[in-house]
């Protein structure tokens, strides 16, 4: 018996417990499903076990030192290369990924960049509310999911936030709000009460809504009687309610808050609403909390602050971070790349077409632990563990509180950590250099 | 009123009641058995007897057996049914916090989170069966359970 804690998704759940013999997890408790995948990720049958190499359009299994042979080899041709990835890799990963970039005067960035680290971003300009999940067991008495599925995607938060019972919310889901802001009827509407708010919203309308409810916050009767958006008027005056008199209110910002759009900034007007809202606020605060998808969605924008100064994405010359408007994806689209290198993602399946077409134009190094569309196009394939299970480290949960993760069994053939991947790549070049 | 119809409405005060009416009433909320109104033993009532027993029988029948069905096909594993529970939050005290309980489980713990999937651990502690007043009436875990997976049902 073992408490250990699962790094399934970005929630980082540190309750979970396991029997295991040192070599083999036989049982996990206490996880959700996506949890219990996770753990059985180690004995999987896409799980990659060997080091490969593409030889004459075909894969190729290899030796470890011919696979860095190659990989260096392809490094030292490259001028421009781009790092991607880093999400499902710990904090120690990340560094060694920018030391690396700095080396090669490349671009770093991570599946932030494309996800919650826009928040992050934004929230530069206007400043953001944190809080911490025990924070909100104790104190919280309204959650907005906006945006979000949030019983499906991160299913053990509700069951933190919600329905747990804090110091001051001794009774637990009966003092807590829960408002939804979501277009579609997802599962999270099944755990709604009796005082709760479902709202459901015509798509691509939230930007009404919030402008609405700025201008309400602005100036007192200005909500029209025919509602907005498919929200009637008493369900936006119930809201406004909750959101000015909750004393402790968290917004759950999903995926829905980020689809970019070419004609408004959603996240800076929503950010805005956060801003007036608060000065209006008779009690309390609201806070923020950003649903990441990877364990370590986070951490990549802590890293890069701490180390280089600068949130999400960095691009280097001469050994030096400059100041680079470029993000992943214009960087992919003007091809200001000559070599692709993958930590713990898979790309050619999550990126348009049009973009996945452009990075195949270049060689591609891919560090990862199971089988996916990326391995398929990849030159060079080096396998790695995987980080909580297998080796240890640092994650940021999504609350921004950074997590000792802890190792439970070997890997398979001794398969190295990312950090050892990048590490080892890193000193070989330094090697090379010297000669 | 059904019930009313099968006794021998004589008010005899035999059972110790001071109506067959109000006989009925206790008969329904099963404060008494058939077997206590002694004249419906007699060979004339034989008939009626029968139809009583039969129709206290069935409704006996109803009211005992509680199962609560978890579909392990939809459960996810979510645990909301773990920190609702309140017996759970009684004896396993990590649960309050939205923690999973401690394993191997308590001995009064009725759900549990095990290999991602829902378990139903022990029914003899559930409120339903083991709570007074209102108490009685309690169900949570099909309440909020968001994938419906949990039932409540008498069979």
């Amino acid at each position: 018996m073992k408490r250990v804690t699962c790094t399934g998704c970005s929630l980082l759940c540190d309750d979970i417990i396991i029997r295991t013999d040192g070599l083999f997890i036989d049982e996990v408790v206490g996880t959700c499903l996506k949890g219990k995948e996770h753990f059985d990720q180690i004995t999987a049958k896409n799980r990659l076990l060997y080091p490969s190499v593409r030889k004459q359009d075909k894969l190729e299994k290899a030796s470890w030192d011919e696979a860095y042979d190659k990989a260096l080899d392809l490094i030292k041709a490259a001028k421009n290369p781009l790092l991607y990835g880093f999400s499902t890799s710990n904090c120690e990963a990340q560094l060694k990924g920018m030391k690396l970039a700095k080396e090669l005067d490349g671009f770093v960035t991570s599946n932030a960049a494309i996800c919650q680290g826009k928040v992050l971003e934004a929230s530069k300009e206007k400043g953001l509310t944190l809080t911490s999940i025990t924070e909100v067991i104790n104190k919280a008495d309204l959650i907005i999911s906006w945006g979000a599925n949030v019983a499906e995607s991160i299913p053990r938060l509700l069951n933190k936030v919600l329905f747990s019972r804090g110091k001051f919310r001794m009774t637990g889901r009966e003092i807590k709000t829960f408002v939804i802001i979501d277009p579609v009827q997802t599962a999270s509407f099944g755990v709604m009460g009796v005082r709760d708010l479902a709202l459901k919203i015509e798509p691509n309308k939230d930007i009404e809504l919030i402008r609405l409810l700025k201008e309400e916050c602005c100036k007192v009767g200005s909500l029209p009687p025919e509602g907005v958006a498919g929200i009637d008027s008493d369900d936006l005056k119930r809201l406004l309610l909750h959101l000015t008199g909750a004393e402790y209110g968290v917004i759950l910002v999903g995926q829905g808050l980020l689809t970019p759009n070419k004609d408004f900034d959603l996240l800076k007007e929503f950010l805005e609403l956060i801003d007036l809202i608060q000065s209006k606020q008779e009690k309390g605060r609201i806070s923020l909390m950003l649903l990441g998808g990877h364990y370590n969605m986070a951490g990549f924008d802590h890293v890069s602050l701490a180390n280089f100064g600068m949130n999400g994405s960095l691009q280097f010359k001469n050994k030096e971070r400059v100041d680079s408007e470029d993000n992943l994806v214009s960087k992919i689209e003007s091809e200001n790349f000559d070599l692709s290198i993958f930590v713990g993602t898979d790309p050619i399946s999550h990126l348009p077409y049009k973009l996945s077409k452009k990075i195949l134009k270049h060689p591609i190094i891919l560090i990862d632990n199971k089988r996916s569309a990326t391995v398929e196009f990849a030159d060079i394939v080096l396998p790695s563990s995987i980080t909580g299970i297998e080796n240890s480290g640092i994650a940021i949960r999504l609350d921004q509180v950074p997590i000792q993760l802890q190792k439970i069994i070997n890997s398979p053939n001794n398969i190295p950590s990312d950090e050892e991947i990048l590490a080892n790549l890193l000193l070989k070049l330094h090697q090379d250099g010297e000669k | 009123m059904e019930l009313y119809k099968y006794l021998p409405k004589t008010n005899c005060k035999k059972c110790g009641k001071p109506t067959c009416m109000a006989f009925a009433l206790d008969l329904l909320q099963g404060k008494v058995k058939v077997d206590d109104c002694t004249p419906l033993l007699e060979p004339k009532y034989a008939k009626k007897y029968e139809a009583l027993k039969e129709l206290i029988g069935s409704e006996e029948g109803k009211e005992k057996e509680l199962r609560i069905n978890v579909d392990t096909d939809l459960c996810d594993g979510c645990g909301i049914c773990v920190t609702v529970c309140p017996v759970n939050a009684r004896y396993c005290p990590p649960t309050l916090s939205g923690k999973a309980p401690n394993y191997p489980p308590e001995k009064h713990q009725l759900f549990q989170v095990k290999m991602g999937k829902c378990e139903l651990l022990n029914l003899e502690h559930c409120r339903r069966l083991d709570a007074e007043g209102r108490e009685r009436e309690c169900r949570v875990c099909e309440t909020y359970c968001p994938r419906e997976a949990i039932k409540i049902e008498y069979v």
